[in-house]
């Protein structure tokens, strides 16, 4: 099978607008922009190399979330998981590039996705941010659609947890309702 | 928080361990999320994305060129 011209040019535009969402999800992996960035440019190099193997028509942002997926773990392996200490390499994050992560409570925020399992991690973001459906997800992930829904799931639970345990009183409307909510009820 | 606050809570939500500050959990956890992930797509696309797909479009186009020759 050849590419025509115009496939071509559709397989780079196609690749341009699938960018912001795929390095998105770069960031959600890594925790890092300089991190990130290597690794889109890493998944762009394979993803032109491959291009005569994505199917025109086919969902392109998907392929794409699967190779920069597969191209991360094959990377954490390579170097065998040289980080294990998270909340070292959350101070080490957020002092390098604190502004990066913008206002204060989305910092908080991105602290605990952090601290959940690499699998919880991707599932609730590819279901709750990046806008794949949970089959889609699942085939990103290479699992079953049961396990993502799982997944994202225990996710949402320990966001809660954590979120709940330090972000108190941190989390601008709820914060009012809490107090409402308090008040109503005698707390 | 008095424990009447959080057996209220329970109601609806059936993890105990949920400190009232949260809620509403899910909806708040689900906002978060996305803005934390629009913030970076809306950054858009790094200047060096678009010098790379640049240059890769020219090799390609050097490369059929030459095999046609």
């Amino acid at each position: 099978m050849t590419m025509t011209e115009s496939d071509d040019r559709g397989f780079k535009r196609d690749l341009l607008a699938s960018l912001p969402n795929l390095r998105a999800f770069a960031v959600s992996l890594t925790g890092r922009h300089d991190k990130a960035d290597d690794l889109v440019q890493d998944t762009i190099m394979k993803a032109w190399a491959n291009q005569t193997s994505f199917t025109a028509g086919t969902n392109m942002r998907a392929w794409l979330f699967t190779i920069l997926r597969n191209e991360f773990y094959s990377q954490m392996r390579k170097r065998g998981r040289e980080v294990q200490d998270t909340d070292g390499l959350f101070s080490e994050r957020f002092s390098v590039h604190p502004e990066q992560y913008g206002r204060l409570d989305l910092q908080d925020f991105r602290k605990a996705l952090d601290k959940l399992p690499d699998d919880q991690r991707e599932a609730i973001i590819l279901v709750g941010a990046a806008g794949f459906a949970y089959e889609e997800a699942a085939t990103i992930c290479g699992c079953a659609v049961g396990t993502i829904k799982s997944r994202v799931s225990r996710a949402r639970s320990r966001l809660q947890e954590l979120l709940g345990v330090s972000g108190e009183g941190d989390f601008g409307p709820d914060a009012g309702h809490a107090a409402i909510t308090a008040r109503a009820f005698g707390g | 928080m008095s424990d009447k606050t959080r057996n209220k809570q329970d109601m609806t939500i059936s993890h105990n361990e949920i400190k009232p500050g949260s809620m509403p959990p899910n909806a708040s956890i689900s906002r978060k999320l996305r803005e934390f992930y629009d913030a970076v797509q809306e950054e858009g696309i790094p200047d060096r994305f678009l010098d790379l797909l640049e240059k890769l479009d020219e090799a390609e186009r050097n490369t059929k060129s030459v095999k046609v020759k």
